[in-house]
């Protein structure tokens, strides 16, 4: 059985918010709602990094567990997905979620919550696929069409990798695999140059 | 019950302990299949390992403060990962959940088998026909607009929270969605209405119920001859009222409290404040709607007599003389049995006390 997963290589993410853009195009979702965000740990200062955040497609989702109307269902492909008819807008997915993923237009008296908005993969809902009632309550349906959700195959560095778990965790894999060797291909040189540099070939390392 | 009262009293007191025993027989074998239910309830979960999960675990095992920032607006948008609502599912599936249906059962259960042994409390001395005036219709008003906002929001509180393990199989997935739509509209519509109600309740009902230490505790002390045995002495409400009005006033103030924290959602925004008073406002409704099923069961068909003194006001003078024997010899001392609640607000136009109100 596939498992959807996004992951986002934290040492590749640059903050452009073209994952987020894209996904606020491809669906069209309601004004207040953002399905992805990025957010930046340690803005401006040493070790600063970017990670893009959406729904996780957990495989024990807490959203489904919690939900008091049972609205939510993982596809064979370990998408999580949810009925936007059956669902109340109580809000405890949101609660629930670690991810702060589950969105709610603003909606009703007493300024309560519309029905709950959320990453779908580009994957819909469980209407009709590609169904223009569809893409109105769900957004688009690129997975149904073969494609990767549009803020992944958008992503201008590659950061944001989508698809089956297995595969996006061998390119993971590679990456640090590279990452590894460069950094040690880097750190030989650097040895070689402060030998050099010391002239008399004592092997002292200075830097 | 009825045909049994006429029976001699040894083969009642059979016929008694017959129907408890059946009751054992047919209840006590379910009680595994509850359990085996529970256990069963978690779904196949895929085992196919996240890669983002060691980052994550990392992101959030940070034993730091991190500063984080995002350019998207929205409720904790900057926060990357808040296991904060993990304790919340767990201890709302493990614990209010299950717990919350064996007591609302097991009172439900209490109440039927009371019900199929006791049967329904009569008046000893037969109706007398001479009426006393109990409760003012400002009272029965303020009484019944709480009594009944409050039953609508227990009864769409209850499908909130059980609709997904009762009404689901009953109605099916996508059935589920019209009452608990439905429920939650109501929910939000009855607490106002609720909370005005509960505020008149406490100031109109506050002086009857005011603690009198010795004749309270006597009453405890003989269950309030529920169990058999003499009826003890009571006042114009009996100890288990007043436990109910001061059950109300302190589960209501924490259920209203709690449940204007979640009333607002797109202005109160504390997350971990929110999941608190999920769980105050949860455990307090099981409190205070299990009281509303004892409450609900003495004051209609458990004991005879009762209901009138709400919907019509007056009560019959030998259920008074049985059931609140101090506040009868009280209305008897002002002269009161027997009139009717005109004729004392003529009687306060002159400037008399307001002791009859309320």
């Amino acid at each position: 059985m596939a498992a959807m997963k996004f992951y986002c290589d934290a040492e590749r993410c640059i903050e452009c918010n073209g994952c987020v853009t894209a996904c606020k195009n491809e669906n069209e979702v309601p004004w207040g709602v953002n399905r992805r965000r990025v957010v930046t740990i340690n803005d401006g200062e040493p070790g600063e990094r970017s990670l893009s955040v959406a729904c996780m497609h957990c495989s024990d989702a807490p959203c489904a567990a919690v939900c008091p109307v049972d609205c939510f269902y993982t596809t064979d492909d370990g998408i999580v997905l949810h009925d936007k008819d059956i669902c109340i807008g109580c809000g405890y997915c949101f609660y629930a979620c670690p991810f702060g993923a589950p969105q709610f237009p603003k909606d009703g008296a007493f300024a309560s919550r519309g029905k709950m908005d959320k990453c779908t993969f580009c994957a819909g809902g469980p209407l009709a696929d590609n169904s223009s009632e569809e893409f109105r309550k769900y957004g688009s349906n690129r997975f149904a069409e073969g494609k990767l959700p549009a803020c992944a195959e958008m992503c201008a560095t590659k950061a944001l990798i989508a698809g089956d778990a297995d595969m996006v965790s061998d390119i993971y894999r590679k990456r640090i695999v590279n990452r590894a060797q460069a950094a040690l291909g880097k750190a030989q040189q650097l040895r070689q140059r402060n030998m050099g540099s010391a002239g008399d070939m004592k092997g002292k390392v200075t830097n | 019950m009825q045909i049994t009262r006429n029976l001699p009293n040894r083969r009642k007191s059979y016929f008694q302990w017959m129907l408890f025993a059946l009751m054992l027989v047919l209840v006590l074998p379910v009680i595994p299949y509850i359990y085996a239910d529970n256990s069963e309830s978690s779904p196949a979960v895929i085992s196919v390992p996240n890669p983002g999960s060691d980052l994550w675990r990392e992101v959030r095992q940070r034993d730091y403060p991190i500063s984080s920032s995002t350019q998207i607006s929205g409720i904790n948008s900057n926060v990357l990962i808040d296991s904060e609502g993990q304790k919340w599912r767990e201890y709302r599936i493990e614990k209010l959940i299950p717990y919350g249906a064996y007591i609302l059962g097991a009172m439900l259960g209490v109440f039927l088998v009371y019900f199929l042994i006791r049967g329904r409390i009569p008046i000893k001395g037969g109706r007398s026909g001479i009426q006393i005036p109990r409760f003012t219709q400002f009272a029965r008003w303020v009484h019944w607009i709480t009594a009944i906002s409050f039953m609508i929001l227990a009864f769409t509180g209850l499908v909130l929270m059980y609709g997904k393990y009762v009404l689901i199989p009953l109605l099916g997935p996508e059935g589920i969605h019209i009452p608990a739509n439905l429920s939650k509209l109501l929910h939000d519509f009855s607490a106002p209405v609720f909370i005005v109600g509960l505020v008149f309740t406490i100031f109109t009902f506050m002086r009857e119920s005011l603690i009198n230490f010795k004749v309270d505790t006597m009453w405890f002390l003989r269950a309030g001859g529920y169990l058999g045995g003499k009826h003890p002495s009571a006042e114009k409400v009996n100890a288990g009222q007043k436990l109910w009005y001061w059950s109300l006033v302190f589960g209501g103030i924490a259920i209203v409290a709690s449940g204007l924290v979640m009333y607002f959602p797109n202005i109160i925004q504390d997350r971990l404040l929110i999941l608190d008073a999920h769980i105050i406002h949860t455990i307090a409704s099981i409190f205070l709607i299990s009281f509303m099923i004892v409450h609900i069961y003495l004051a209609s068909f458990g004991v005879e007599g009762a209901l009138e003194c709400m919907t019509s006001g007056y009560c019959d003078a030998n259920w008074a003389k049985e059931h609140h024997d101090l506040w009868y010899e009280e209305m008897q001392k002002e002269g009161k049995v027997g009139t009717r609640f005109e004729d004392q607000q003529k009687s306060e136009v002159f400037g008399q006390s307001q002791a009859a109100d309320s």
